[in-house]
C-alpha cells in the first residue's frame, strides 16, 4: 500500500488494488495494484501470458475480476466502481481502448468510421435521427489531420494499409474524446518509420489523455517511455523508468532466463 | 428530367437511383396487373387472372419477408433462422379475424369457427374476442411477433449469444413454436390452422375486386418497407447497424449498447416479417404450424442468400426468383425439384457469394483480377 | 398332415426339455406309452396315476391332458383289443406310435366324466407350477394366487416349501400370501399383509385394500389396517423408487441416442466451424445402411435362418463406413471452400440436406421402410421391478464405447493430435507441417461416420425414412450449444442432462410441452451460462 500514498495526494485516473482473476484455476492476475495519474503516459510491458490483455479486458468491464477493486475517478471527483459497468458504459465514462488486431469497421469510409466514434449521445433513438453538424465535422477533420488520412477519407477503411488501420483505430479513439486511452501493441506489423510516427503520436497525446499502452517491440518502448510497468504473472515485477527497469535482474532473468521457469 | 428525379429522390428522401427505378417499377406492377385483371376479358393477352394476382401478391408477401431477414442477417450480421415463426405469429393474427369473420358459415353453422366446435368449446376464448375488430387485428400481427422478439432478443443478446448460436437458438424457438401450434388445446387449430375463409372488411374474399385490393396492399407494404429499409441505412441507425455486424467489439467499445441497437432491430424486423405474414394469408387461404417448420426459416435465409445479402433488391430478387423456380420445377419435375433447388443453393453458395445482385460486380472483379492483386478480402461471416 | 406337426412340436418341445434339464419321461414314445396307460385305467387308479403326473411338469404331459380335456384322445376297440386314437381334425393317429390310421366304423368316443374333466383342468392348471422353465413356474404360481381361488391353496402352500430357486420361491410366497389375503383365518390374513409389505409386492395392493375394506365378509381388525398402512407405504416408496429408476434409464436411453447423434455433430461444427444441416441426412444413410444389409442377408440367408440374426453386427461398420465416404466426398467436394464462412456453409449443406432427403425418397420411397430387431435384441432385461429392452441397453452400451472410443481416438493418436492443433488453430497447424487437408476430411467423415452409425442403433429404436434425420437435428444442435461447441465433454454431459430433463419432465407435462419446457430452459442456460457447459476459449477471438 506505499504506492498508494504517493499517488493519492495526485490526480488519480484509475486504481487497481488487488485484482485477482482466474481462469480455469491459472491466474492470468494475481493481487495486482496499479494506478494511473492524469493525463500520464504508462508502457506496460511483460513475457506472453503476463497478463497484459486480462489486465486490459478488466479495467474496460469485458471480465469480471474474482476479488479486488477497480475504480475510475471521474474529474469531478465521483467514483465508479468499474466492475459493475458494461463495455460501453465504461466507455461513455472516458476509456477507450485499441485492440491488438486492427478493429475498425472495413466496409464504412474512413470518414463514417470516425464519425460513428464520435463523442455524442449514442442510444438508438438519438441515432435514427442524427444530424450532422459543422461542429462534429470540424471535430472529425482535425482526428483526420492528426492520423494523416485526410486524402484517403472517402475510401472503404478495409482498403487502407495495415499501419494506416492502426491510425485510424487510434483516431477512432481520439474522436470520443477519452480521458483514458488504453492502446495494445499499436506497433505491431508497422514499418519502423510508421513505428516511430506512432511513438510520436502517442507521445503527443500525454497531459491531455492518461494512456497506457502495451507494447512488446523494446525499440518502440524505449522511443515512449516514461513510467514503464512490468508484468509478470499477473502481477507487477517492477515499476520505474525504462533504465531502471532495463537494468533491473530479475526483469532481465523474466525476459532472458525463462527458460528456469518453464 | 434530371432535376425532376432529384425532386422525386429528395422527396423520398432517398440518395440512390436504384431505389428510385424499383419503387417506379413497383408502383407500375401495383397499378397495371390490378387494371389488367379488372379491365381486359378472360381469354384476353393482356387480361391478368385473379390467381396470377393472388401468386405474385404471395412472392410479394415473401419479398417482404426477406426484406426483414436482410436487415437483420445482410445489414446486422445476426443469422435468424426463426423468421419464418414472426411471418406465421403474423399470419395468425390476422387468421383469426378472417376465422371469426366466416361467422355462421362454417360446416357446423356455429358462430364459433368450425375446429372449436369440433373440438366442443362452448365459447369463444377470452383471447379470440378482440379479434373481432379488423385494427386489433392488424396491429396484433405486428406487436405479437415484436413482442417475442423483444423478450427472446433481450435474452439473447443481453447474455451475447450470437453468430452460430444466435441461428441455433432462433430455430429452436420456431420449433418450440411449431409443437405448440400443432397442439390442439392451444386454441389456434392444431394441425390443421385456419382456412375456409369467407370475408375480409366485409367482402367476399373469393371474388376478384377482393384479389385485386389485396394485391395493391402487399405492393403497398411493400414499398413502404423498401422505402423504410433504404432510409434507415442512410442514417447514422444504419451504419452503427452494419457496424456491429462488421466489427461489433468497436461498436461496444464506442460507447453503443449493441444489445439496444440488436434489440431494436430483431423487433422492427419482426414486426414487418408479421405484417407480411397477415397480408399472406388471406391470399394463399390457409395458415397452419408448417409455417414455423425450421425448414422454412432455412428457405428464407436461402431467398436472401440468392439474391444478395446485404443488398437493397437482393432479398426481393432472392424472394420472386427461388419461388418462381420452385414453381416452374414442381410442375416440369415434380420427382426432383427438392434436387434442383439443392443444388442452385449449394452452387450459389460455392460460386456466387454476393448473390444476384453481387453477380455483375463479381463478374468485373474476375475480369480486372488479372491486372490488380486479390482484392480486399471478404470479411468472414458472422 | 397336421397331426405331423404336432408330432413335430411334441417332439421338439420334449428335445428342448431333454436338452435343458432332463426328465423322468425320457422321451416321446415314453411319454406317448404312459399316458395310454393311464387312459386305459379306470377310477380310483387313474385319478391316482393323474395326480402323480401334475407333479411332473413336463410341457408334453401338459399339451397331450389338454388334448384329452378337449375330447381329442378316443378309446377304439378293435376285435382283440382296445386302442387310444389321437384325434386331429378328421384324421387319426394311435397315440402310442404317432401312425395314421383309419378307422374301419366310427370309433367310440370317449368323452371325458365332468369328474374327469375337472380333474384334468386342475392337472393343466398345476402342471405349469411344476415345469422346468421357471418363468413359465412364476407366471403359474402367480395366477393361481392372484385368481385367490381356495381349492388351489393348499397345493401352492405345499410346492412352495419345494423351491430350491429363490425367484420360484418369491413367486410361490407371494401367491400364498396373496390367496392367504382371502381365504386366510384373520391371523393368516394378518401375516399374508405384512409378508407382502415386506415384499414390496406391487400386485398385492389391490389385493390387500380388498381384505381390509369393511364391506367384505370378513371384518378386518385393527391390527390388519394398521399393518396395510405400512405396508403400503412400502409398497408406494418401493413404487417411486421403480418408477425413478425407469425414468432415469428411459432417461440414459434418451441421452445416449442425443449423444450418438450430436457426436458426430459436435466434431464437425465444434471442432471445425462447419454447421453441417446434412448431418440428419448421414444419419439416414446409417439407416438405410443397415435396411439394405437387412435385406440382403434375408435374401442370401433367409429370415428364419441363424446367420440372418447377424446382419445388424454386419450393418454397424458398414453404416460408418457408407456415411463416412459420403462425408468425404462431401467434404472434399464443397465444405473445404466454405471453412472461413460458417454461416455459408450452414445454406450449402442445408441444399445437400434437401438433395439427399429427395434421393432417399426416390430410391427407398416416401414411407418409412422396415428395419428388424434381431432375435438376440428382442425382449427385454428385468432387473428386480424395472424392465429395460435389449436394444435400448446395447445401445447405451454402444455409445459408451463409441464416446471411449473416440476420446481415445482424439487423445492418444497421431491424427486425433493433429485434428486437436488445428481446430484450435488452423493456420499455425499447417504451418507446423500439419496436412491439415487430409485432416479435415478426415475428421468430417468420422463425424459423419458416428452419425452413420447412429443411424444404424436408430433404426432398431425408431423408424428408417427419408427425414429421419430431421427428427434429431434441432435437438442435437441444442446438445452441441449446451456443451459448449467443440467440447466433447460438454456434449457428452449436455446430452445426457438434457435426455434426463427430458425424461423427467415428460411424465409431468406430457411429451410435448416437456420438450418445449427442455428448449425454454436450454434459452434461460444459455442466459447464465453463454458458452455453454465448456465454452471455447480463445485468445484471438475478438469478434
Amino acid at each position: 500500500m506505499t504506492h498508494s500514498l504517493i499517488y493519492r495526494d495526485t490526480d488519480l485516473t484509475l486504481s487497481v488494488e488487488d485484482v485477482t482473476k482466474s481462469f480455469d484455476g491459472f491466474r492470468a492476475i494475481n493481487n495486482l495494484t496499479f494506478y494511473l495519474c492524469d493525463g500520464e503516459l504508462r508502457t506496460v510491458i511483460g513475457p506472453n501470458g503476463a497478463g497484459k490483455s486480462t489486465f486490459m479486458d478488466l479495467i474496460t468491464g469485458r471480465t469480471r475480476p474474482d476479488v479486488g477493486a477497480l475504480t475510475y475517478h471521474r474529474e469531478d471527483g465521483r467514483d465508479f466502481d468499474l466492475t459493475k459497468l458494461r463495455e460501453y458504459e465504461t466507455n461513455r465514462l472516458g476509456i477507450a481502448r485499441k485492440f491488438q488486431t486492427p478493429s475498425i469497421y472495413s466496409k464504412h469510409t474512413v470518414y463514417e468510421n470516425l464519425m460513428l466514434s464520435l463523442n455524442r449521445n449514442r442510444s438508438v433513438r438519438k441515432a435514427l435521427v442524427y444530424k450532422e453538424s459543422t461542429e462534429d465535422r470540424e471535430e472529425i477533420e482535425s482526428v483526420l489531420e492528426l492520423i494523416r488520412l485526410q486524402e484517403r477519407r472517402h475510401e472503404h477503411a478495409g482498403s487502407l494499409s495495415h499501419g494506416q488501420k492502426q491510425w485510424l483505430e487510434i483516431g477512432m479513439l481520439l474522436a470520443q474524446k477519452p480521458r483514458i486511452l488504453l492502446v495494445d501493441e499499436p506497433a505491431a506489423g508497422m514499418s519502423d518509420e510508421e513505428t516511430e510516427r506512432t511513438g510520436e503520436l502517442l507521445i503527443s497525446l500525454e497531459g491531455k489523455h492518461s494512456v497506457i499502452v502495451v507494447e512488446h517491440d523494446m525499440v518502440f518502448v524505449r522511443q515512449i517511455a516514461r513510467k514503464v510497468t512490468v508484468l509478470h504473472q499477473g502481477r507487477v515485477l517492477k515499476e520505474g523508468t525504462f533504465s531502471e527497469v532495463a537494468e533491473d535482474p530479475t526483469v532481465k532473468e523474466v525476459y532472458l532466463g525463462r527458460s528456469k521457469h518453464d | 428530367m434530371e432535376s425532376v428525379l432529384s425532386r422525386i429522390r429528395g422527396w423520398l428522401l432517398l440518395k440512390d437511383n436504384s431505389d428510385l427505378g424499383f419503387l417506379a417499377l413497383l408502383f407500375g406492377v401495383m397499378i397495371a396487373l390490378p387494371l389488367g385483371n379488372a379491365l381486359f376479358p378472360d381469354g384476353s393477352a393482356l387480361h391478368v387472372s385473379s390467381f396470377a394476382l393472388g401468386v405474385w401478391g404471395k412472392y410479394l408477401c415473401y419479398a417482404i419477408l426477406a426484406i426483414s431477414l436482410n436487415m437483420l442477417w445482410g445489414y446486422t450480421g445476426l443469422l435468424c433462422l426463426g423468421q419464418c415463426l414472426f411471418f406465421a405469429l403474423g399470419g395468425y393474427a390476422f387468421g383469426m379475424y378472417l376465422m371469426l369473420m366466416i361467422g355462421e358459415l362454417g360446416s357446423y353453422g356455429s358462430k364459433l369457427p368450425d375446429f372449436m366446435v369440433f373440438l366442443g368449446y362452448e365459447k369463444l376464448p377470452a383471447h379470440w374476442k378482440p379479434f373481432y375488430s379488423p385494427t386489433f387485428a392488424i396491429l396484433a400481427a405486428a406487436w405479437v411477433p415484436g413482442l417475442v422478439a423483444l423478450i427472446f432478443g433481450i435474452l439473447a443478446f443481453r447474455s451475447r449469444i450470437k453468430g452460430v448460436y444466435f441461428a441455433i437458438l432462433t430455430q429452436a424457438l420456431t420449433y418450440a413454436a411449431a409443437l405448440l401450434f400443432f397442439r390442439n388445446d392451444f386454441t389456434f387449430g392444431g394441425n390443421n390452422g385456419f382456412t375456409d375463409f369467407r370475408f375480409i372488411l366485409g367482402a367476399d374474399i373469393r371474388i376478384d375486386s377482393t384479389s385485386r385490393w389485396l394485391f395493391i396492399a402487399s405492393c403497398l407494404l411493400l414499398f413502404a418497407v423498401y422505402w423504410l429499409v433504404a432510409r434507415i441505412l442512410e442514417t447514422k441507425f444504419g451504419k452503427i447497424q452494419q457496424a456491429i455486424r462488421d466489427s461489433e467489439n468497436r461498436v461496444r467499445f464506442s460507447g453503443y449498447s449493441t444489445t439496444h441497437f440488436k434489440v431494436f432491430i430483431f423487433v422492427v424486423s419482426a414486426m414487418i416479417a408479421g405484417l407480411a405474414g397477415a397480408l399472406y394469408v388471406p391470399q394463399a387461404g390457409i395458415i397452419n404450424p408448417s409455417e414455423m417448420w425450421p425448414a422454412k426459416g432455412l428457405d428464407i435465409v436461402v431467398w436472401v442468400a440468392v439474391g444478395g445479402r446485404g443488398t437493397k433488391l437482393g432479398p426481393v430478387i432472392g424472394a420472386i426468383l427461388v419461388n418462381l423456380l420452385k414453381s416452374w420445377a414442381t410442375r416440369a419435375y415434380p420427382e426432383s425439384w427438392l434436387i434442383i433447388l439443392g443444388m442452385v443453393f449449394v452452387l450459389v453458395v460455392l460460386f456466387m457469394p454476393n448473390g444476384i445482385v453481387g453477380l455483375w460486380a463479381q463478374i468485373k472483379a474476375r475480369w480486372s483480377k488479372g491486372r490488380l492483386s486479390k482484392p480486399e478480402t471478404t470479411v468472414a461471416s458472422t | 398332415m397336421l397331426s405331423k406337426t404336432l408330432g413335430a412340436y411334441i417332439l421338439r418341445i420334449l428335445l428342448s426339455s431333454l436338452l435343458t434339464l432332463g426328465t423322468s419321461l425320457g422321451d416321446e414314445k415314453e411319454a406317448r406309452r404312459l399316458l395310454v396307460e393311464i387312459v386305459l385305467r379306470e377310477g380310483a387308479e387313474r385319478a391316482a396315476a393323474l395326480e402323480a403326473l401334475g407333479d411332473e411338469g413336463d410341457p408334453v404331459i401338459a399339451s397331450m391332458v389338454e388334448a384329452w380335456r378337449g375330447g381329442q384322445i378316443l378309446r377304439y376297440r378293435t376285435d382283440n383289443a382296445t386302442i387310444i386314437l389321437f384325434k386331429d381334425g378328421e384324421a387319426f393317429s394311435t397315440l402310442l406310435t404317432g401312425e395314421a390310421v383309419v378307422p374301419a366304423t366310427g370309433p367310440k368316443i370317449d368323452r371325458p366324466s365332468r369328474k374327469l374333466r375337472k380333474t384334468l383342468k386342475r392337472i393343466v392348471d398345476l402342471i405349469d407350477l411344476s415345469s422346468p422353465d421357471f418363468d413359465k413356474r412364476i407366471e403359474a404360481a402367480l395366477k393361481l394366487g392372484l385368481s385367490q381361488n381356495p381349492q388351489y391353496l393348499p397345493d401352492l402352500k405345499a410346492r412352495a416349501k419345494r423351491q430350491e430357486d429363490s425367484n420360484t420361491q418369491r413367486a410361490f410366497d407371494e401367491a400364498v400370501a396373496i390367496s392367504e389375503l382371502a381365504n386366510g383365518s384373520i391371523e393368516n390374513r394378518l401375516a399374508a399383509i405384512r409378508t407382502l409389505g415386506s415384499m414390496k409386492s406391487f400386485r398385492a395392493r389391490d389385493y390387500i385394500e380388498r381384505c381390509i375394506s369393511t364391506d367384505g365378509d370378513t371384518k378386518p381388525t385393527d391390527e390388519m389396517v394398521t399393518a396395510a398402512k405400512r405396508a403400503f407405504a412400502e409398497i408406494d416408496s418401493h413404487q417411486k423408487m421403480v418408477d425413478f429408476i425407469g425414468t432415469l434409464f428411459r432417461g440414459l436411453s434418451l441421452g445416449s441416442v442425443l449423444l450418438l447423434v450430436s457426436y458426430g455433430l459436435a466434431i464437425t461444427f465444434g471442432q471445425m466451424g462447419v454447421i453441417n444441416m446434412a448431418h440428419g441426412e448421414f444419419i439416414a444413410i446409417g439407416g438405410y445402411t443397415t435396411y439394405i444389409v437387412q435385406n440382403k442377408f434375408a435374401s442370401a440367408f433367409g429370415e428364419g435362418s441363424s446367420v440372418y440374426g447377424y446382419y445388424f453386427i454386419t450393418a454397424i461398420p458398414l453404416a460408418f463406413m457408407v456415411s463416412a465416404i459420403v462425408g468425404a466426398i462431401m467434404e472434399k467436394g464443397l465444405i473445404q471452400f466454405l471453412y472461413k464462412r460458417p454461416l455459408e456453409s450452414l445454406l450449402a449443406t442445408w441444399g445437400i440436406s434437401m438433395v439427399l432427403q429427395q434421393v432417399f425418397r426416390l430410391y427407398f420411397g416416401a414411407a418409412n421402410v422396415s428395419v428388424s430387431s434381431p432375435q438376440w435384441l428382442a425382449g427385454s432385461l428385468q432387473v428386480g421391478d424395472v424392465s429395460m429392452s435389449y436394444s435400448r441397453v446395447a445401445l447405451i452400451v454402444c455409445v459408451a464405447f463409441v464416446v471411449i472410443g473416440t476420446y481415445l481416438l482424439l487423445s492418444k493418436t497421431s491424427w486425433g493430435l493433429h485434428v486437436r492443433a488445428t481446430m484450435q488453430n488452423r493456420q499455425m497447424a499447417s504451418s507446423l507441417g500439419v496436412p491439415s487437408g487430409r485432416v479435415n476430411m478426415i475428421t468430417f467423415a468420422f463425424g459423419s461416420g458416428l452419425a452413420g452409425l447412429a443411424g444404424a442403433f436408430l433404426s432398431q429404436i425408431g423408424n428408417v425414412g427419408p427425414s429421419m434425420g430431421q427428427t434429431y437435428i434441432v435437438d442435437s444442435f441444442m446438445v452441441v450449444v449446451v456443451g459448449g461447441v467443440g467440447n466433447l465433454l460438454g456434449a457428452t454431459l449436455s446430452s445426457l442432462g438434457i435426455g434426463m430433463v427430458d425424461q423427467g419432465l415428460q411424465p409431468i407435462l406430457g411429451p410435448v410441452m416437456g420438450k418445449i419446457s427442455v428448449l425454454f430452459m436450454i434459452i434461460l442456460f444459455l442466459q447464465i451460462k453463454p458458452g455453454g457447459l465448456f465454452p471455447a476459449r480463445s485468445r484471438s477471438l475478438d469478434d
